[in-house]
């Protein structure tokens, strides 16, 4: 890897986007040989600074045939950082089922045919079996990886995703079960006494921080509430933004009720896992971590459920088989509203009738789904080819964006997520670019941010005005939390860590000086995004391609505290590409930042040209 | 002694990156001297560390004498002078937190950091804590009340400023 790119691009996403818009060709099938699977960490992956056990897969999605990024938390990426690595990249296609196991120096290519076909808790407990050693840090695709359902996702430590945009279909297309990692290296920094010193306050800050305290004790289930009470709870599809049946997903009745205890990611002084156990009921004996917030909603709201145990189960579920829980939930709603409006019927969902908050087939329908069978099969395609097979004007209940399913976030009450989902490389991301401030009120932190002349209009989530600004500073920010890499969690809500934090310590950590300037970092943050960009336009994205279901832009939010918005989000794209230096017409980046962002190198790769 | 609290540990091993910092110089857990025992099946995290034992099998199977117990702080601590390297120790501790350094060849042993152990002040959650035998259940007992205390001020905290608890 040449020096260079630790300069322009940090580490992370940065290293991978630099690798996979040179290495994979445009046009290339995501599910081909010629496809890459990144496996990237960044110079803070392994080290005392918090929360530095997070890494992230990347490639060509097989889901939206664009960039695709996945990053999961555990205890993967360090050990990677310890066997002396920073990046791998899988390439190819075995031809056999295979693992690719990793001791420190050592890499080798394992057939794995006694492995293919196992959940992925069960082939993590055979590779560390079979190597002796309870300490190998193991991802893993399930069935739906190796049956390449589209948004298949990888798992490590049995319950950390890498969910979102099918890195897990891209691992089975490749016919590799399992990446196996053991180090036993370490990791020497440039200033060791000051690292530590800066590292110790930094989890000061973490454990002193009021909303990582809330986090400690709730995880992401803060969120339910929250969302209920702006009116911005996906209910129904996304149809509405208020459910009757929110307190059930709620932090505060989940825990005393099913949590028996916490857990944590490397290097977390937050501690944000929650294992639970259901004691009675259809699912009783369902032990299991999470699910997230998105788990509530993917599995709760969306479908009209409000049970808890459901959801435990269906997460544990897509741990099991490798499923994206929110896609899953999404196709679940999208074919259940679809059945309600009589565009498919039970002949086509092989004797299903499909009706919302009917947990028994929510879960029946996720088993067939990861498995790949009878009517799954073809919602294992995702929303928008599902979608389009079946016609009938049934893409209106397709909720996504560029093919990505939308996540727990509307639009119509949260204005600034409308223009993450319609500009993320991604397609509707929600981790991106998600500006809390704004969502949850906090007007001191965006009067420090922002200035009070941005007040009330940049803390109103019902209002375009000054979105942009937001979403970009956010964005630019997320960018650097991608290449260190650290968890979202110690930047958000509101963020524990800003922009300076960082400038302070990467030069601690690596010894280059010019990480120590903000707008250094800001150039860097916005060579990644613009990178992005150019690998989705060289797949033909374009302005045309960043918009919102009609659901979000045209028909007003039905009821709630945001009853009667909408998204307007032409303004804010507008506004959107003028910060980020891209034409306002085409929304490709211009030649003149192209040129500053010193990316002129992917002209010789781009597909027009 | 190092008292560990298995219901509080998660698993986040910042006591290993904290002692191998402190005693290596390096983020390198494989050399800690302590090892956080992770069940990803059961849900589990158990702190594994030298107490040191009441009855210390390093000591007992140490065949020169170089594993010995301080009489005053009641800690096992490994004089390296005498030590042969024929590995018994790291065999017979129980914990497994006695390790060989295959790099340098040399066992590495807990020493409690000589009195202020690095792991007990980085833990997050107070799963490690470093107090004497006596104040062990004292401990456990004041913590239960400081936990309803931090909860009772949380949840004001978050009310007083509008959020739901």
């Amino acid at each position: 890897m040449p020096s260079e790119w630790v300069a322009e691009y940090i580490g992370g996403d940065g290293f991978a986007a630099r690798i996979l818009y040179d290495e994979v060709p445009a046009k290339a099938d995501p599910l081909g040989e010629k496809n890459r699977l990144i496996l990237a960490t960044g110079p803070v992956t392994g080290t005392l600074w918090p929360m530095s056990g997070r890494t992230v897969f990347i490639s060509k999605s097989p889901l939206t045939g664009i960039w695709g990024e996945s990053h999961v938390g555990g205890f993967i990426g360090p050990e990677l950082k310890y066997a002396g690595y920073d990046v791998l990249v899988i390439e190819g296609r075995a031809e056999k089922p295979v693992y690719v196991s990793i001791c420190d120096q050592d890499l080798e290519i394992i057939n794995a045919s006694d492995l293919w076909g196992l959940k992925t808790d069960e082939v993590s407990a055979a590779i560390r079996s079979r190597h002796n050693d309870p300490d190998v840090q193991v991802a893993a695709i399930g069935p739906a990886g190796e049956r390449c359902v589209r948004f298949a996702s990888v798992i490590v430590n049995n319950a950390r995703a890498a969910g979102r945009t099918g890195m897990g279909a891209v691992l089975g297309s490749k016919n590799v079960k399992a990446i196996a990692v053991r180090g036993h290296q370490g990791i020497a920094v440039n200033d060791h006494e000051r690292f530590v010193e800066l590292a110790n306050d930094a989890h000061r800050r973490v454990r002193q921080n009021p909303q990582a305290q809330q986090m400690h004790k709730y995880g992401t289930w803060v969120l339910t509430a929250v969302k209920q009470t702006i009116g911005e709870l996906p209910t129904y599809n996304h149809r509405t933004g208020v459910f009757s049946g929110w307190e059930k997903l709620s932090g505060d009745y989940i825990r005393p009720r099913y949590t028996i205890g916490d857990r944590a990611c490397f290097g977390c002084s937050l501690g944000c896992k929650k294992v639970n156990y259901i004691r009675e009921g259809p699912y009783a004996g369902t032990l299991e971590e999470g699910p997230e917030y998105e788990g509530l909603m993917a599995f709760g709201s969306l479908l009209g459920i409000s049970d808890f145990p459901t959801a435990l189960r269906a997460n544990q579920i897509c741990n099991r088989l490798g499923v994206d829980m929110i896609s899953a939930g999404s196709c679940i709603a999208f074919a259940t509203e679809a059945f309600q409006n009589g565009l498919i019927d039970s002949k086509m969902t092989g004797g299903i009738d499909l009706e919302w908050g009917n947990s028994e087939q929510a879960l029946r329908l996720l088993d067939m789904i990861g498995n790949r069978t009878g009517f799954g099969d073809l919602l294992a395609e995702g929303s928008r080819e599902a979608s389009r097979r079946i016609g009938r004007g049934s893409e209106q209940f397709a909720i996504h964006v560029k093919g990505l399913e939308v996540s727990g976030q509307d639009g119509r009450t949260h204005r600034s997520i409308g223009l993450s989902h319609a500009t993320g490389a991604r397609g509707a991301d929600h981790l991106r670019s998600l500006v809390t401030v704004d969502q949850l009120g906090y007007q001191e932190v965006a009067a420090k941010r922002w200035g009070c002349d941005k007040l009330p209009e940049i803390v109103d989530p019902y209002t375009e005005k000054y979105k942009a600004a937001a979403v970009v500073e956010t964005e630019n920010t997320y960018c650097i939390r991608d290449a260190l890499i650290v968890c979202w969690y110690s930047v958000s809500w509101p963020p524990i860590f800003w922009m300076e934090d960082f400038a302070q310590m990467l030069p601690v950590l690596t010894g280059v000086s010019r990480f120590g300037e903000r707008k250094n970092l800001i150039e860097i943050a916005e060579r990644q995004v613009t990178l992005k960009r150019l690998f989705n336009a060289r797949e033909g994205i374009s302005r045309k391609d960043d918009t919102l279901p009609k659901r979000f832009t045209v028909d007003p939010m039905p009821e709630g505290p945001g009853k009667g918005q909408k998204v307007n989000l032409e303004p804010m794209l507008n506004d959107y590409y003028r910060l980020r230096g891209w034409d306002e017409i085409t929304g490709l980046p211009t030649e003149e930042t192209v040129r500053r962002l010193t990316l002129e190198w992917t002209h010789s790769h781009s597909a027009s040209s | 002694m190092l008292i560990v609290d298995q219901t509080k540990c998660t698993g986040c091993r910042i006591c290993e990156l904290a002692c191998s910092a402190k005693k290596e110089g390096v983020f390198r857990p494989s050399l800690a001297r302590l090892k956080v025992v992770r069940y990803d099946d059961l849900g589990v995290d158990i702190p594994n560390v030298c107490g040191p034992c009441e009855e210390a099998p390093c000591v007992e199977v140490c065949p020169v004498y170089a594993m010995r117990r301080d009489p005053i702080s009641r800690m096992t601590f490994l004089d390296e002078d005498k030590c042969i390297l024929c590995k018994s120790c790291a065999g017979a501790c129980v914990n497994g937190v006695i390790r060989l350094d295959t790099s340098r060849m040399r066992i590495l042993k807990c020493d409690h950091c000589g009195g202020d152990p690095e792991c007990a002040k980085a833990c997050p959650t107070g799963a490690i804590q470093y107090a004497t035998a006596a104040q062990a259940s004292v401990l456990s007992r004041h913590d239960k009340i400081t936990g309803y205390l931090r909860e009772i001020r949380r949840t004001a905290q978050t009310q007083e400023s509008g959020g739901e608890s």
